[in-house]
């Protein structure tokens, strides 16, 4: 599957606008380093059809059985490597939680050590046999490392080996059990204690690793043991094939499950493995299941957080859940009563205060008892003095660092809202859609725009929600300078400016108008004027579908220069923040 | 009929037989799943000649999952809350097999009793008095035995046992801070009061 899952595909049939931008393409995209760092020049440089933009990572959606036969194919190259069986190569595998090199670097080293620390093999000192000679077992043992020591039952196969019923299983002293069970340790216990211990492990404890139920034993179950003992429970056994495959994915760097509910599909992103690349990439993906079920491989927020790093975005989210911000404006607008220590907010009136609470009166600039003013009532004298001077410059920095704060954080949760309200317009859109099809003589296929457009206005409203985020952590210099005025309207630079902001605007606007056969003449006339206006060169638009379309191409250019232009920002270490960030410390050095 | 419900029935009853070993698993009511345990101190430690009892929940998924135990007499150990009577065991958690009884994990937790295990403590402030003096932890840890487990030498008394040390302070035999005394000393109230308060949270 490609990692190409962007709206270009969106665009055939409006192409004419594509194309004018296609010839002003002169640098191969994906090829980072040679693109102009200069933030206005490079308009429209990535062509839409483009294999992968700047800001879009590498990545592949597995579904569990593809994960399944990543597993198998390491299973299988540890077992062709080692000469054991496949199962015994899985229980190596997973005791190295799936690291391959190193199982092969421990298991050339000391084989046996390894073998006994991962249950596939008895410890060295022999356990005193039972009355059984060693079994007749066996086509693994051959196979074996010859360097691992052998005891008699180190003979004996993993598979479950059946025995007559010697005596009562000493689990559930259930003497009418036949069937006894036991691994290669050749603890015996009858089949149904097997099945509950195995049931109650996958089940209760969602563990994948089964032992021996014998005391401290390590001896591990191999998969064919625990798909004879489970028997005709399909469904635990289903169960435990995907824990499996969570563990798995869990201990490969480049492996992510997909957060949303239920869903079971994988994602492979080897760009994101690390945690230093997280500071250069925002790696957003998308797993097969569904478009919808799009999240961040390296960190756990389960949306598209670009243009910010993880770093940055997992702090502004923290910010804005903490109460810090709600302690901030008790800091900046309230003072406690000096006698009873009530919180007390001042929204108007004289210094003279009297608190509601214990009568205590005093002055709300010194703080000090009102007696003691004297006949400078209503003009506080103390007002001056050095403790009262450095309390209000306290006051005045919090105040603006939470005006700050606020600023963007508004910004940011009206764009959150308008997100979720597009959500809505869907099902309206759809309505108006066939009410289009109605009033003009618009196919099905051609009124699809509105709803292409909605997508559009629907990604970069999240574009724009989280670049508040980053601004409000971009250190004060050129930089942010440049990219708030990347992010809005300046009308001098108009078309490189990149009015992201207006224009989704404009587009959500004419998206949400009403439709009927005059507005469509006028929308259209409207729609053309601006597209005139911010791309002049460009052919009349012959039809209201073309004009809408064209904002939202439009729209969409001007969210992917923004997504570039960023990207470019993080990897060639453009962005300083006002605090230290995660992965950024050492980069700035 | 059920699985657990037999074998906790063969496991009170193997318990009721075996006299030997000085075990005793009683019911609390009717119900078979829980239980009070009963073990004599370990002879050579601090907790000889004591009797523990230790409160018993038998799980649903008994015996696959461990079965949940935590003393119900007080004991001053490194390994067990001196406040809940919680006990870090690693047989209670990840070491559970199925094989093992309610009888050999009280087994289990008198020979806990006998070898402390300091560095995983379940009460720091207690494996910190064993870690720093060995001779003084017993003394306290005799005392407890005494006043809570009905061991020998009864009350204030039971430093006798200890030889040399006659004379200890009652403060650190009771497992208290120091400063903590202090404070209350400072309050106005006399020390041996402080000691004695601190020590029976209760009418023992």
């Amino acid at each position: 599957m490609s990692s190409d899952y962007d709206v270009s595909d969106d665009e055939g049939e409006y192409y004419e606008y594509d194309d004018e931008d296609e010839e002003m393409v002169d640098v191969e995209d994906g090829s980072a380093s040679e693109i102009e760092v200069d933030g206005f020049g490079n308009d429209f440089k990535v062509g839409a059809r483009s294999d992968r933009k700047i800001y879009e990572v590498e990545f592949t959606a597995l579904s569990q059985p593809e994960v399944e036969r990543i597993m198998q194919a390491d299973i299988d190259h540890i077992s062709s490597i080692f000469g054991v069986e496949p199962p015994t190569a899985a229980l190596l595998l997973r005791h190295m939680i799936w690291n391959k090199e190193k199982l092969i670097e421990k298991y050339m080293d000391n084989a046996s050590a390894v073998a006994v620390a991962a249950g596939v093999e008895l410890p060295p000192p022999p356990k005193p046999s039972s009355s059984k000679a060693p079994a007749p077992g066996p086509q693994r043992n051959s196979r074996r490392s010859p360097s691992a020591p052998k005891s008699p039952k180190g003979k004996r196969a993993s598979p479950p080996a059946e025995e007559p019923a010697s005596d009562v299983c000493p689990i559930c002293f259930d003497d009418s059990q036949t069937a006894f069970l036991s691994l290669l340790c050749d603890h015996k216990f009858c089949a149904t204690c097997w099945k509950e211990y195995i049931v109650s492990k996958v089940r209760t404890e969602a563990e994948c690793t089964v032992a021996c139920m014998g005391e401290g034993c390590n001896v591990a179950a191999p998969d064919p043991f625990v798909d004879r003992a489970l028997g005709d429970d399909r469904e635990t056994w289903a169960r435990y094939q995907e824990l499996l495959v969570r563990q798995f994915v869990g201990c490969i760097p480049h492996l992510k499950f997909c957060p949303y509910p239920s869903c079971t599909y994988t994602v492979s992103c080897p760009s994101a493995a690390t945690k230093s690349s997280l500071a250069q990439i925002v790696p957003i993906v998308t797993c097969g299941a569904s478009n919808t079920h799009v999240f961040c491989f390296g960190c756990p927020i389960d949306a598209d957080h670009r243009p910010v790093v993880c770093a940055v975005a997992r702090m502004w989210m923290k910010k804005c859940q903490d109460d810090s911000e709600t302690a901030n404006w008790i800091k900046s607008n309230t003072k406690e009563c000096s006698k009873c220590m009530s919180t007390i907010e001042k929204n108007g009136g004289c210094n003279h205060m009297t608190c509601k609470k214990c009568k205590y009166e005093f002055c709300w600039v010194c703080m000090g008892p009102w007696s003691e003013h004297g006949t400078s009532w209503y003009s506080c004298n103390r007002y001056d003095e050095k403790a009262s001077v450095d309390a209000r410059d306290a006051q005045t920095k919090s105040r603006a660092s939470l005006e700050r704060y606020l600023h963007y954080y508004n910004r940011w949760a009206n764009h959150e809202q308008s997100a979720k309200l597009s959500m809505e317009l869907y099902t309206k859109t759809e309505k108006k859609m066939e009410e289009m099809q109605v009033t003009s003589e618009l196919t099905w296929i051609q009124v699809q725009f509105m709803k292409k457009a909605l997508d559009v206005v629907h990604k970069c409203r999240m574009t724009l929600k989280w670049t508040y985020a980053m601004a409000y952590y971009l250190a004060l210099g050129n930089e942010k300078e440049l990219f708030e005025d990347n992010q809005r309207a300046r009308p001098l630079t108009c078309r490189a400016s990149r009015d992201l902001e207006r224009a989704v605007e404009e587009l959500s606007e004419l998206i949400e108008a009403p439709i009927d056969p005059e507005t469509i003449m006028t929308l259209r006339q409207k729609v053309t004027d601006k597209t005139v206006s911010t791309a002049p060169t460009h052919p009349t638009p012959s039809s209201p579908a073309d004009a809408v379309a064209r904002t939202q191409v439009y729209v969409q250019k001007r969210n992917e220069i923004m997504l570039e232009d960023t990207a470019k920002g993080y990897l060639e270490g453009r962005w300083s923040w006002n605090m230290p960030v995660e992965g950024f410390d050492t980069d700035s050095d | 009929m059920d699985a657990r419900l037999r074998r906790v029935n063969k496991e009170i009853a193997d318990c009721k037989n075996d006299k030997s070993s000085k075990i005793t698993i009683d019911l609390v009511d009717d119900s078979p799943f829980h239980l009070i345990g009963g073990f004599d101190g370990p002879e050579d430690t601090p907790y000889e000649g004591g009797r523990f009892q230790v409160d018993i929940a038998i799980p649903d998924n008994y015996p696959f999952q461990p079965v949940k135990m935590k003393f119900i007499t007080k004991v001053y150990h490194p390994n067990v809350s001196s406040a809940s009577g919680a006990i870090c065991l690693d047989i209670l958690k990840d070491a559970w097999s199925p094989v093992l009884t309610l009888k050999s994990t009280l087994i289990s937790l008198q020979s806990l009793l006998c070898s402390p295990e300091p560095r995983d403590p379940q009460d720091a402030e207690v494996a910190k008095h064993y870690m720093t003096s060995k001779s003084s932890f017993e003394d306290t840890a005799r005392y407890w035995t005494s006043v809570y487990a009905g061991g020998p030498g009864g009350g204030k008394n039971a430093a006798g046992k200890a030889g040399k040390a006659a004379e200890r302070d009652e403060i650190a035999m009771a497992g208290l801070d120091r400063a903590h005394v202090a404070q209350f000393e400072a309050l106005g109230f006399e020390r041996a009061k402080v000691v004695r308060i601190r020590c029976f949270p209760a009418p023992v």
